[in-house]
Order: C-alpha cells, then structure tokens, then sequence
C-alpha cells in the first residue's frame, strides 16, 4: 500500500510533470484543450460546436469573475451562484413576457421590459446585495468565510424557491426574451453566441485591467498577507469589498445570458452543487489566472458534454457513467496539477 | 519549449484530430434504422423517474425489431441525460438534433427540462412526446409538443372533488417545494375551496428535508379534518406518512401517486395503511397492461411507477405506429399529424387521443387505498383501486 502511495506521489506532485519547466506544462495545457476543442468541434460539425460554446462563453464568465475573488485575492467564496441567480431571476422577471394569467400554476406580474432595458438592472442588483452581503462578510475570513459565503448560497435558493409572487417558485419563469436591437432580435444561435462572446470578452477586459493596475497588486498582496497590507496603510476591507462587489456583477450578467439563452429559469439551476462545479473549474483552469479560468471552463465543458458520445455503455447508466467519469479526472488531475492546467498559486 | 517537447504536443494535437475523424467515418446503408430521441432524467432529482422510462422505452423497442421492425427497419434509440434541467435539457436537444440529427424526441420525465427544451422544438419543428412530465404550462408549450401523461391540473380537480365527495370541510396541506408537488397541492387546494373546503394550514419542505415534525405538528394543532400530502421524492412522501402517524395523527391522509410508490411504502410500512390517492394507474383489467409490467419485472427485477412505466411503454407503440405511416423518421410535421389523429388502446388505457394542445385525452384518474401492510405484494403494489376519481 505504501509502494502504491509513493507511485502515485511519484507520477504527481513530485513526478515528471512537477520537474518539467512551468511554462512548457502550461503550453502542454493550452494546446492538449485547444487542440481538444478543435477536434470536438471538426467531429460534431457546427450546430453542436455552437451550443457548447454558449455555455462555455457563460461559465467562462462565471469562472473568470470568481477567479478574482477567489484566485487573486484569496477569499474562497462558494457562494457566487447566489449572484449567478440574482442576475438570471432579474432578467427573467423583468423581461419574461408569458401571460401565466392564462395558466393554471402561480401567475406574476410581467413587466416585459427589453432584454437591453433589464440588463442594467440585472448586474447593478446582484452588485448591489453583494454590497450589501459584502459589508457583513468582510469581518471573516479563511474557513469561517468559506461558511458564510455557503450560507449566502443556501439563502439566495430560498428565495428563488419560496419567493413565489415573484419568482413563481418551483414552476420557473418561461418565454424569456432574447436580446434585440430594435426589430433585429438574436434569435438565431449564432447571433447569441456572437453576442456571449463579446460579453466574455469585455469581462476578461475588465479583469485584465484589474489584475495588472496597481489595484491588482493589492489584491494579490492581501491573499499572500492581509495583516502586512494594512500595515503598509492599504484599507483591506475596502479593496475586498470592491473586488466582491465587482465579481458579483458579472456573475449578475451571466446570470442574465443564461435565462435568455435557455428561455426558461426555476431553482434547479443555482443550487449549492452548480457552485461546487464553478470552484471546480476555477481550480481545473488555475487559481489567479484569467487564462486559466478560461481553459478550465472549457476543459469543463468538454469533459462534460464530450462523455455524451461514450459509445460502450448501457443508455440508462450513460448518464451516472458521465457524472463519475468527470469526478475521477477532476480527482486525477488534482493529483498530477493541483494548482489546476495554468495556476500560478495553490489553496 | 524544447524540440521534444513540441513533438509531444503535436503528437496529442494530431491524434485528438485525427481520432474523432475516423471514429466518424463510417458508412450509412440503405436498410438504416429509425433513429428516435430520448430525454429523459438519467440523473438528478427526477431519476427514478427518468431511469424507469428509459428502460421501459429500450423493452418496447427491443420488442418491435424483435417482430421485424417498421416496415422492415429497426428502431433505434438514442439516449440523452435531461437531468431533470433546462439546460441540460437544451444541451441534450442540440445534440440530438444537431448531432444525430433526429427530429422525433420521446421525453422529458421532468417538466422544467420539458419546458427548457420545448421552444427550442417549437422552433425548429421538432416533436417533442414525454410520457412522464405533468406541469399544466406543458399545454400551451406549442403544436409540436405532445404528452400521454396526464397534466396536474385535473389531478388537483379530482382530488379536491375526492376530499369533498369524503366529507372532508377543512384541510392542511403539505408539499416538496417543486413545480410538480406545487402544482398538485394548488390545483387541489383551489379546486377544494370552490367546493367550499377551507383550508386551516399549509406547510412546504426543501427536497433535502429528513424531518418533518415541526410543520406536522403545526399542521395537526390546526385541527384539520383531513391531512394531504405531495411530494417529489418517494422518500419524503413515506416518511411524512410515518412521522404524521409517530404524532398521534389517526385522521384520514390523501395523496397523489409518490406517497403510494414501492420505496415510499416501504418506508412508511403500516403508517400508510387506509391512505388514499388520487392516481393515474394501469387497469388489472387491461391484459396489455399487465403484460407490460409482468415483461419490465422479469427483465429488470423490480416494478415502480407503474402508470407511467406504461406510458414510456405506449409512447414507443404510438411513435412505431406513426412511423409505420410516415416511414421517414425526418418528416416530424407527418408524425405530429399523425400524433393529432390518432386513437390508441395500450398499456395505460384504451381508445385514447391526443386534443389540439397535444394532450391526452381518453384516460382517467382513479382513487386507490393503501392496503395492510400484510397484505401488498407485487401483483397489488400495495394498494386497491377504489374507482373511477370524481372529475366533476
């Protein structure tokens, strides 16, 4: 048993992949889930290609988002679903256009604002209860953070399930508009997409910009040593506070591309296993790079749609085979790179 | 990076190319089957669900190619995971039709993937046909959208029509807080207050709840005359039955199907004897039926749900049968057509239809009582079918 052990340290942490140059593992990275990518896309042809990277687009803004938080600056937060969802719920309870007066189940006001017009609305809400979740949680750090950040989540599902004058509970919000500019919808699935990219894009800007301005250095400071940032006269709560509240809108805007991509929200969407999977991804890509988020996110998604195509396995056991697949090689990669495909920095 | 290196990644690169082109490869003939959909709850909270229609879908067909096929071609289902959401019900969509190119989708057993998916099938002129989802908006999801299970709107009305025909003036309430266990205890609710029911307390749980004392008991001071239960999970729905009756309750209970499944039963062990539910269930009378269930209990070793085992069963005739007219597994706009005109007689009824909303109409709900604990037993599945459920 211990020989076993010693293999498995000697094929991970400590073995080839450890002693081979950092760059030339990252490189390795890039290109074995680039090159992935490609081939998933040259076998599937173009209809599937587009859906997969709609939900990449989406989760790579959630990803990249919590990197900030969690990677840069060192808060471990699985709480970042709750924003996920404030921002989805907004959109769709502003936006959803279905007479539910004509329905037997729960009827709520619909507003049937455009999606541009709910937008705004759906990132300032989100950066809005962060503000305010943010003040309280920024008295605790390390594991006690972690387990209020836990509870933010369990809360934010609570509402979304017993808030039923607005968010029709369990039965969901449907008919949920696609952007528009003017008559010109983006109905079409690329059209979306294009439009989910160029959100992707702006947000790895911002991050970008926040990462390499001095901002970021102290963001990266305060994970290495908060005590030792405060001593040099940087206020800490406040720039944990900024960087918090700054997260939360874009998991706020992903929230939004969801509800309209998918057309139809309920609870189920943003329960606590959902953010177990964004820190998953997070940690697969690499804590405190924006690049790695966006690899993990589509490493993710790879491995998790690509399993739909094993071919060997009864139908009814394809789905459980999937789900334990992906855990056994989030848990071997784990062991190989456990700072994640690109990470600069370990939990 | 080093000259080994790079012979490395291009190594990985070329063959992740290279694998799934030839593994793509390969030839189409002439005698190729009809390529069907599946979506169904492979995991997530609606597996039970899902998993049951699964197989039962993958017995129908292993029956008809066993005969021959449609007209002299197999079928052939191809499985996708819904997980009981939207979006992984949209993922499982597109890949179907993108991918296998199918236009033909029996599925889903959850209403929130049924309802995630079925603009995406309005659009694109896909039929979407599920045997399992039950939420009332499934009605006006569009023209191509089609269910043989029966909507919750009239479970609520025959149940409230039930608990009053009982003589049942004044009841609580407890629900598992999802669309479809909501949307039971509303239809009821609303159905048993017109006939001028009042309804003296209401309690609703998370499907992760293990106890289930605090809101029984609040339930219980209330003084109801009578207690109604529904849930998701057969697990919750038992053990409500059990520690209702742990608390001193010896008043009537009523339910729909998920209090009365196998696993609920079991768990709730004598507490559920006398329990009455409202039910969609497959008449002893029917030889087809009981054919089926007899047939899915020798190949799987076990029987749950058993009405809407059936109707995963019937919907793989009624596709096989449409197929037999349309012969083209693409033209999805014959199949619905033929979907609107057609008459059935199958495992969970006979002589049943389908009305210009896509739903089934030709079949009724039942009330079944729980039986003694000594006497249920696989044939009976614990429980006697009372009658026809009062639906006005």
């Amino acid at each position: 048993m211990s020989q076993l052990s010693e293999s498995i340290r000697g094929l991970g942490a400590s073995g080839p992949l450890r002693r081979m140059p950092r760059a030339n593992v990252e490189r390795i990275a890039t290109v074995v889930v680039l090159g992935w990518a490609m081939g998933f896309m040259l076998w599937q042809g173009a209809g599937f290609t587009i859906t997969l990277t709609t939900i990449f687009a989406i989760w790579a803004i959630l990803a990249v988002s919590l990197n900030l938080v969690v990677g840069f600056t060192g808060l471990l937060s699985v709480g970042h679903i709750g924003f996920f969802g404030i921002g989805a719920y907004t959109m769709a309870i502003l936006a959803s256009d279905a007479s539910y007066d004509q329905l037997r189940t729960e009827s709520i006001p619909t507003p049937d604002w455009p999606f541009f017009a709910a937008l705004p609305i759906c990132i300032a809400l989100a950066g809005l209860v962060a503000l305010g979740v943010g003040i309280v949680f920024n008295r605790f750090r390390d594991d006690i953070f972690v387990l209020v950040s836990f509870g933010f989540a369990i809360i934010a599902f609570s509402f979304f399930l017993n808030l039923r004058e607005l968010t029709r509970g369990a039965f969901g919000i449907h008919e949920i508009p696609r952007p528009a500019f003017g008559s010109w919808a983006l109905d079409g699935e690329v059209e979306f997409l294009v439009f989910a990219l160029i959100c992707l894009a702006l947000v790895v800007l911002i991050c970008w910009l926040i990462v390499t301005s001095s901002f970021g250095r102290v963001l990266t400071a305060i994970r290495e040593d908060e005590e030792a940032i405060a001593v040099f006269g940087y206020r800490v709560t406040h720039f944990k506070l900024a960087v918090w509240v700054l997260s939360a809108m874009m998991a706020g805007l992903a929230g939004a591309l969801l509800a309209s991509w998918t057309s139809f929200i309920d609870p189920n969407s943003f329960i606590l296993l959902e953010s177990m999977l964004l820190i998953a991804i997070v940690i697969l890509g690499g804590l405190a790079t924006i690049w790695g988020s966006l690899l993990g996110a589509m490493a993710f998604v790879l491995l998790e749609e690509g399993m739909r195509f094993l071919p060997f396995l009864p139908p009814e056991f394809v789905g459980q085979a999937r789900q334990v697949v992906l855990g056994v090689l989030l848990v071997v990669l784990m062991l190989f790179r456990p700072q994640g495909l690109v990470g600069r920095y370990r939990l | 990076m080093s000259g080994q290196s790079w012979k490395f990644v291009l190594t990985v690169v070329v063959g992740l190319l290279l694998t799934p082109l030839a593994l793509a490869c390969g030839g189409g003939d002439d005698d190729e089957p009809f390529r069907i959909g599946v979506m169904e709850s492979a995991t997530g909270p609606g597996e039970t669900y899902g998993t049951v229609a699964i197989q039962a879908k993958q017995m129908a067909v292993e029956e008809i190619n066993a005969a021959g096929g449609i007209n002299g071609r197999m079928i052939e289902l191809i499985v996708e995971d819904s997980k009981c959401s939207a979006q992984d019900a949209i993922t499982a969509y597109n890949k179907l039709t993108d991918v296998d190119g199918v236009k033909i989708i029996l599925g889903t057993s959850c209403s929130g993937a049924m309802l995630g998916a079925a603009p995406l099938a309005e659009r694109d002129g896909v039929v979407m046909f599920s045997g399992l989802a039950t939420n009332p908006d499934i009605a006006e999801a569009g023209d191509y959208i089609f269910r043989t299970s029966l909507n919750d709107a009239q479970l609520g009305v025959d149940t409230g029509n039930l608990l009053w025909a009982d003589g049942i003036r004044t009841l609580a309430t407890i629900s598992e807080s999802t669309d479809y266990a909501e949307g039971v205890r509303r239809t009821t609710v609303e159905q048993f207050e017109n006939r001028g029911g009042e309804v003296v307390g209401e309690e609703r749980y998370a499907s992760d709840a293990t106890d289930f004392r605090t809101p029984l008991t609040k339930l219980l001071n209330a003084e109801p005359d009578a207690l109604h239960i529904a849930a998701q999970s057969e697990f919750t729905g038992g053990t409500i039955v059990k520690q209702v009756r742990e608390l001193g309750y010896d008043g009537p209970i009523y339910s729909e199907i998920v209090p009365i499944g196998t696993t609920a039963l079991e768990i709730a062990g004598d507490a559920a004897t006398g329990l009455k539910a409202v039910i969609t269930d497959i008449d002893p009378a029917n030889d087809k039926g009981q054919d089926v269930l007899s047939n899915f209990r020798e190949k799987y070793g076990y029987v749950t749900l058993p009405w809407y085992l059936g109707s995963a069963y019937d919907d793989v005739y009624i596709t096989a049968e449409c197929l037999k007219q349309t012969n083209d597994d693409q033209d999805a706009d014959g199949f619905r057509d033929c979907l609107y005109e057609i008459t059935w007689s199958g495992a969970i009824g006979d002589n049943y239809s389908f009305d210009e909303r896509g739903e089934v109409v030709g079949l009724t709900n039942v009330v079944v009582e729980v039986l003694p604990l000594s006497e249920r037993n696989e044939d009976n599945n614990g429980y006697r079918v009372l009658g026809p459920a009062p639906s006005s």
